[in-house]
């Protein structure tokens, strides 16, 4: 009997040392380097001068904002509906299903590689199943491509690009950007605290924290993982207040230095693709505006960049300042799309005067007379303004 | 050395590989392994005439890359790939290591199989190794019909990958080759577990059956979002991510991790399978 027990013993080694291996590679990767002490006035000059302007790397994006997750691809089977509708409601079905897209990005998991090279050189490409939405960036030119639907938008910005889509999503592919924009929102009332030291994408990191103190901001903190070496920013992790989980987190899981290959910047559509043609002006613009105010949860600290490309006939209005304030869209057609959208009546709760579409770090209200208030306060102070 | 002593190791080695190449040939003899390969060969071709009938167009709807097949006949090899990869590989390969071991058992030749001079070990590496070349065999044949009934009824160009970039077809059949050879260490990690079911019974239906409920449920298990800290350890759910070998540049660290992922099945089960036989009286 001895002898038949025996020869499970290689059968129980071989268990034991995956079991070990699957458990010890992760704690490895995550052990932290002792890193010499700075303060967080030190870390905010050393991501402030990071000179990085080239690199590559992959990028993971996790949502938990409260919103039901979406399945993929809801945005190309709104868009396939759309197909056959006629000139005049495309353009608000092209809006609804940028906005079903805009959403589905900020539920659930994404993963996208990002290639880099300085200010005018950007690839991103959003790694779905089977499939890829690709956005490319050549100095002036900008391509949209997606994959499963087979469709291209090329814009040619008539200024650069930079100032025309203020938060279109290569403005904040990277945990990078994103921390800029949290960064440039460092006022008087946010509270910068150094956390203990973290590794992230296997490069030791600083963790700058972000507190705002203003009470009626639904952000309670915003931790960026800044680069010990080069003072890029490799992660950003946005907290709900009263929460213990980030909401929202945007982190490199595999980075590299070098400058990527020229050729991935240049893009020819493929054969069978159909193709937008669209000049980036003033009229095109708010339609990029609406679908990132509407969930985007770094928005609110990026009201004056959004300001600057919005026509003056639907000029956001802002109110509050900081973590607190308040974006209003007035009524218009632009605010039409993000409205007719079936998947955001889907998502919104009726509530006196309007809908509300509620998340933990955003609250977006739209009122019944089209105008849209969007900004990380509770839904009453939304409502209140919308009373105003 | 005594020279008894080393004719003997000889003559083992000898009758390992003697018994790798018969355990192959009676897999690739057999007529049920014919019918399996035959049926998977079916699917692309059905998906060609389908599409080559219909008229219709892509109405977006369908597995991926369904319409792009009308523009390019290469296209063929991996919707039938998308389709085959759920069900119909995971049946055939459930079928082939189901019967590793219960088969033998239950036609009673397992006893004479140990009497000659192959140890047990010896026994489930061939038997392992031949579902292995099963794997690959079922893989090439979903590809290779895919990419013959592709060239007969469509034209054959230059291929556009997910990313939007294009490649020549020399490139694109290199590609396909290369997920082939994904798809095949894929179905590694079940056979593995269909090895070690087969251990356990007599009955090699019972042993098929359970291997493929088991691919399936590991299926059903991956589309649950509330079992997410779960998902990155079940054999299947890198599956389908044979597409990021369609990017551009390719997207190797799926392929990593598929493979440290099938690795670790193919150890544990190979191990527990090992535990088994090794220990258990064969009276068949």
């Amino acid at each position: 009997m001895a002898q038949v027990w025996k020869r499970w013993i290689p059968a129980a080694v071989g268990v034991v040392v995956v079991a070990g291996v699957a458990a010890t590679v992760p704690l490895a990767a995550n052990a932290s380097a002792g890193l010499p002490t700075k303060s967080a006035q030190d870390v905010l000059a050393l991501a402030a001068n990071s000179s990085v302007s080239a690199f590559s790397g992959t990028v993971e994006q996790t949502s938990d904002l409260g919103l039901p997750s979406l399945p993929a691809g809801v945005g190309s089977s709104s868009s396939g509906s759309s197909g056959s509708g006629s000139g005049s409601t495309d353009s608000a079905s092209d809006g609804s299903a940028a906005v079903s897209s805009a959403l589905e990005l900020l539920t659930g998991t994404h993963t996208a590689r990002v290639f880099v090279d300085g200010p005018s050189n950007l690839r991103v490409q959003v790694l779905d199943q089977l499939a890829e939405r690709d956005v490319v960036k050549q100095g002036d030119s900008l391509w949209l491509y997606d994959s499963s639907k087979q469709t291209a938008v090329h814009a040619t910005a008539a200024k650069p690009a930079q100032d025309a889509l203020p938060t279109s999503p290569e403005q904040t592919a990277t945990p990078e950007q994103l921390a800029q924009k949290f960064l440039d929102a460092v006022d008087p009332t946010t509270v910068v605290s150094v956390g203990g030291d973290v590794t992230v994408a296997g490069r030791s990191a600083y963790d700058l924290v972000l507190t705002p103190q203003v009470t009626d901001s639904l952000v309670g903190a915003v931790s960026i993982a800044v680069d010990s070496e080069t003072g890029l920013a490799l992660r950003v992790e946005v907290t709900a207040r009263g929460a213990a989980d980030p909401a929202f987190s945007t982190a490199f899981t595999d980075l590299s230095l070098a400058i990527p290959s020229a050729d991935l910047f240049s893009f020819t559509p493929p054969a069978g693709t159909t193709i937008t043609e669209k000049t980036v002006t003033e009229k095109t613009a708010p339609t990029a505006a609406d679908g990132s105010s509407a969930a985007a949860p770094h928005k609110t600290p990026d009201n004056d960049s959004a300001t600057d490309a919005v026509p003056a006939d639907a000029k956001p209005i802002v109110t509050g300042t900081g973590w607190s304030s308040i974006v209003e869209l007035p009524a218009g057609s632009d605010t039409q799309a993000l409205t007719s959208s079936p998947l955001l009546s889907q998502l919104t709760t009726a509530v006196d005067g309007g809908h509300l579409l509620s998340t933990t770090l955003v609250n977006v209200f739209v009122a019944s007379d089209g105008r849209v208030f969007a900004g990380s306060v509770s839904a009453e102070a939304l409502e209140a303004a919308a009373v105003q | 050395m005594l020279p008894s002593e080393s004719s003997v190791a000889t003559r083992r080695k000898s009758a390992g590989w003697a018994l790798m190449g018969s355990e192959l040939a009676v897999l690739f003899r057999r007529r049920r392994t014919w019918v399996m390969l035959a049926a998977l060969a079916l699917i692309p071709v059905l998906v060609a005439v389908a599409v080559r009938l219909s008229s219709a167009g892509s109405s977006g709807r369908g597995p991926a890359f369904i319409g792009q097949i009308s523009e390019n006949g290469l296209f063929v090899a991996l919707v039938a790939l998308t389709i085959c990869i759920p069900l119909f590989l995971p049946l055939t390969v459930g079928v082939v290591a189901g019967d590793t071991i219960a088969g033998e058992a239950s036609l009673g030749t397992l006893r004479y199989l140990l009497v000659s001079p192959v140890g047990r070990t010896r026994l489930l590496v061939v038997k392992f190794v031949a579902a292995m070349a099963f794997c690959l065999a079922a893989t090439i044949m979903v590809v290779l019909a895919g990419v013959l009934i592709g060239a007969a009824l469509f034209q054959i160009g230059p291929v556009t990958l997910l990313s939007g970039d294009t490649i020549g077809v020399g490139d694109a059949l290199l590609r396909a080759l290369l997920i082939a050879a994904y798809v095949t260490v894929s179905l590694l990690g079940l056979t593995a577990i269909g090895m070690f079911i087969s251990t356990l019974t007599d009955v090699p239906v019972g042993a098929m059956a359970a291997t493929v409920v088991i691919s399936i449920l590991a299926q059903v298990l991956d589309s649950l979002p509330q079992l997410d800290g779960l998902h990155p350890w079940l054999f299947s759910h890198y599956w389908l991510n044979f597409a990021d070998l369609l990017r551009q540049p390719i997207e190797w660290s799926s392929f990593g991790s598929n493979a440290l992922l099938q690795l670790g099945y193919v150890v544990v089960f190979g191990a527990l399978a090992y535990g088994r036989f090794a220990s258990k009286d064969v009276l068949s």
